[in-house]
């Protein structure tokens, strides 16, 4: 197939485009500075289905964080899909693997084509109604949330146990080269410490799915699935920017078998299917595809959207938020459902949520996690603090600054610090001095507030007949932020003995106990 | 000076590595400083290099410690993800003083790293040390993290709390071992000093030896004797250590100690919180296991 400077072009934009939200992907990191020095969640700034999310849900529209979306619309209003082909990272990793696996061709399909028409208008008819669900299907979101859960934490692993094997075996040259590439290596494209993630590998599947959807159809997805390809398909049907010829030409069928979105066909060209990746200027064997600025033509081939699909989609969607809604309430039924500092309060958040897994990636403590069913059916890969495996570092505001649609306020340092996600409290059978007579306070010694929240009271026990003075560790309510350090530093073989829940986060209205003489 | 050589030491290491079991080291009680027993010097001044530098000077210089071309560790305490004024980690020109002299003397390598409690990027940059040895603009003294991969399982003989423990290799492997705690109140331990100021080269998870805390803490440091111990007064934290993060539990002391005996240092650093020694289990035990001598009328201020 003959290229011409355009898919060249093209090629070098989804390539340096990918290369560039990569680089962002990496600089996800702390690295000595407490405000990240650049733009790292560009990506979902761009995003118009954040957007949309984002207007959809309740309270102000988030215009600081998203105008760049806005743009992004507007020049597809001018252009057309542009994003889809040019920009889109998950449109290039799949342009490139699926290069690599091979592809499959299939015919076209209409009915198929409208599947994402009406994913669209379920999600948001559904959202309307209180129910995010956009960010599941965001391709952005897909792309990010896969490599920040599975592939990056992979790619590190893999990188270490190669580092750690040339460390181990001390091979000539090759080891001193390898420890001295490895802090350089380490400080600049890798994670500081090993991501670990309790949803990688279902995370992963998904992201292999879409993969492999290449094998029936090249860019299945885009075509069939996609509900960002739909809302900037939306806007660009009256683009200005249009291809001649306009529809197939006689005799000639190349632009019908070739077309990787299936635009070209009898009819016309479809502007809101046509990804722009310009391969027909490339293809023509008469040279003769040309794309130029033109006045809008109301003529040309509509959205054949079938009205009981459109009323049925948004039927589905307007449904589920109810159905949703009347679920009992998360925070009653699970105790552990702790959010990072800065979160709006629950219905909120999970409204302005977009899975994008940006904070999960940046958490300094490891502590952010994706969330299965914790947080409800809507609350998958929304972040949860799981203080058994990583804790809230005190005097971090990382993923307030990364959050792209204001899910996660931005903080600065001294409110973080007052921020309350929850409250330690101790496990009385667990804990080693209540429960074995033995002391320790690791829980005492690591809590980070000036005034500890976790004290102890001195009192003589009879531990096997002997009367021993042990140290009780406590916790001051007034004080403890929920930040996790004590369940995560916990000395204890499993469980720990001091857990986080909670109760009296500062993102709801407190159910007023009386304090007691604890505080 | 110590006797105890952590060449041979390595090498036993290693050797024991290769045939898949734990070197077993034989610890001899530390050499008789007995007879006029061991220097302690303790300085006062607000011109915290000069300090650093009358303060060693006392003892004899660096020199003393460290010779032309041997490694040496620099273990201070950057424990917490605390800036300088709450006094939770060794003061940043302490440690650059320290490791000036180190270089002065000919060292090497000066090598400093500490398992932190918070996160290590946070600790090294909050602490001030990161910054603080950059205008050292020596490739000779580098602050690194801490390499998971390099822990070594250690038999300790005689150990009363532990058997054997994990030990960070570049600590045991080093010519000169140098600790520069800072002085802190901690509610399980009292205070944490310099005997204390070992768990950052230990892995292994750490909260375990708080069952045990002053035996578990003369076990570690049987293993690895400091040759010079420099304990940071220059303002020490009197309450909600050993992390704090309120400036009204910092007290201003302007104050240096130094000794070869840790427990001797450790002993002196305890009056400074008005406590004996005896008050403060792992100094007894550290006494009582031959690490050291506590009793300060023993000892010779110089």
């Amino acid at each position: 197939m003959k290229s011409s400077r355009w898919t060249y072009a093209r090629r070098a934009s989804q390539t340096l485009c990918l290369l560039g939200f990569l680089w962002l992907f990496v600089q996800t990191e702390y690295r000595g500075v407490d405000d990240l020095p650049y733009p790292v969640g560009l990506l979902f700034r761009l995003d118009p289905l954040a957007a949309l999310a984002d207007a959809l849900a309740s309270g102000p529209f988030g215009w600081g964080l998203l105008w760049p979306a806005l743009l992004v619309l507007l020049l597809t209003a001018v252009f057309g899909r542009f994003f889809c082909g040019w920009i889109c990272p998950l449109g290039a990793t799949l342009d490139g693997l699926g290069r690599l696996i091979g592809r499959g061709r299939r015919a076209f399909s209409p009915p198929l084509r409208r599947v994402k028409y009406y994913l669209l208008f379920a999600l948001s008819a559904a959202a309307l109604g209180g129910v995010q669900l956009l960010g599941l299907f965001d391709p952005l979101a897909i792309f990010l949330r896969s490599l920040a859960l599975a592939i990056y934490p992979a790619y590190n692993f893999g990188v270490n146990r190669v580092f750690d094997v040339l460390y181990a075996v001390d091979l000539p040259v090759i080891t001193p080269a390898a420890q001295s590439l490895f802090p350089w290596w380490r400080d600049h494209l890798m994670a500081f410490h090993q991501p670990v993630f309790a949803l990688s590998f279902f995370t992963l599947l998904v992201f292999i799915a879409i993969i492999l959807l290449e094998k029936v159809e090249h860019r299945f997805w885009c075509k069939h699935l996609c509900p960002l390809g739909v809302l900037l398909g939306l806007c660009s049907r009256h683009a200005l920017l249009q291809r001649t010829p306009k529809t197939l030409c006689a005799g000639c069928q190349q632009c019908d078998a070739l077309c990787r979105s299936g635009a070209v066909r009898e009819g016309g060209h479809r502007r809101s299917e046509c990804l722009l990746c310009m391969d027909c200027t490339g293809f023509c064997p008469e040279e003769r595809v040309r794309f130029g600025l033109r006045a809008p033509q109301r003529s040309g081939p509509g959205i054949d959207l079938e009205r009981r699909g459109v009323v049925t989609a948004l039927a589905c969607g307007a449904l589920a938020a109810p159905v949703v809604r009347i679920a009992p309430s998360q925070e009653r039924t699970n105790p552990y459902l702790i959010r990072p500092p800065g979160a709006a309060a629950e219905a909120e958040f999970l409204e302005r949520c977009v899975r994008c897994g940006e904070c999960m990636k940046v958490c300094i403590g490891g502590a952010l996690h994706p969330a299965f069913l914790e947080a409800g059916p809507v609350g998958l890969w929304t972040p949860l603090l799981v203080a058994r495996v990583g804790y809230c570092e005190y005097n971090c505001t990382l993923c307030g600054q990364v959050c792209p649609t204001g899910a996660i306020k931005r903080l600065a340092v001294e409110p973080k610090r007052k921020t309350v996600i929850g409250r330690a409290v101790f496990d009385k059978n667990r804990c080693l001095p209540f429960a074995r007579g033995i002391e320790c306070l690791v829980c005492e010694e690591h809590c980070p507030t000036g005034e500890k929240a976790i004290v102890f009271e001195e009192k003589d026990v009879i531990v096997d007949g002997v009367t021993r003075r042990l140290k009780f560790p406590k916790v001051v309510d007034k004080l403890c932020i929920g930040c996790g350090i004590c369940e995560t530093k916990c000395p204890l073989e499993g469980a720990s003995a001091v857990r986080v829940i909670s109760e009296g986060e500062s993102r709801r209205e407190r159910t007023k106990l009386p304090a007691g003489p604890y505080g | 000076m110590t006797s105890f050589d952590r060449r041979t030491f390595v090498k036993a290491a290693l050797a024991a590595a290769a045939v898949g079991t734990v070197p077993i080291v034989d610890l001899l009680p530390r050499p008789a400083q007995a007879a006029e027993g061991p220097p302690l010097a303790v300085r006062r001044g607000q011109d915290i290099p000069k300090l650093v530098r009358d303060t060693v000077g006392a003892l004899g210089g660096m020199s003393r410690f460290v010779k032309p071309g041997q490694s040496v560790v620099v273990k201070p305490n950057i424990g917490w993800d605390r800036t300088v004024e709450l006094a939770a980690n060794t003061h940043p020109e302490v440690v650059r003083t320290l490791v000036e002299l180190c270089l002065e003397a000919g060292a090497k390598k000066v090598r400093l790293f500490d398992r932190t409690c918070n996160d290590p990027r946070r600790c090294y940059t909050q602490s001030g040390i990161a910054a603080a040895l950059e205008t050292l603009k020596s490739a000779r003294a580098e602050l690194e993290h801490i390499d998971p991969r390099a822990f070594r399982e250690v038999t300790i003989k005689g150990g009363k709390a532990f058997p054997s423990w994990e030990f960070y290799q570049p600590a045991l492997e080093a010519d000169v071992f140098i600790n520069v705690p800072i002085a802190k109140h901690h509610s399980i331990s009292r205070l944490t000093l310099a005997m204390k100021n070992l768990m950052g080269v230990i892995g292994g998870s750490r909260g375990k030896l708080h069952t045990d805390i002053a035996e578990a803490l003369a076990d570690i440091n049987s293993v690895l004797p400091s040759d010079l111990t420099v304990i940071d007064a220059t303002r020490i934290l009197v309450a909600n250590g050993p992390q704090g993060g309120r400036p009204e539990d910092v007290r201003r002391l302007d104050t240096l100690i130094a000794s070869p005996d840790i427990v001797a240092a450790d002993a002196y650093a305890a009056t400074l919180f008005d406590l004996k020694p005896e008050d403060v289990p792992t100094i007894v035990a550290g006494a009582r296991r031959g690490l050291g001598i506590m009793d300060l009328k023993r000892v010779r201020m110089v």
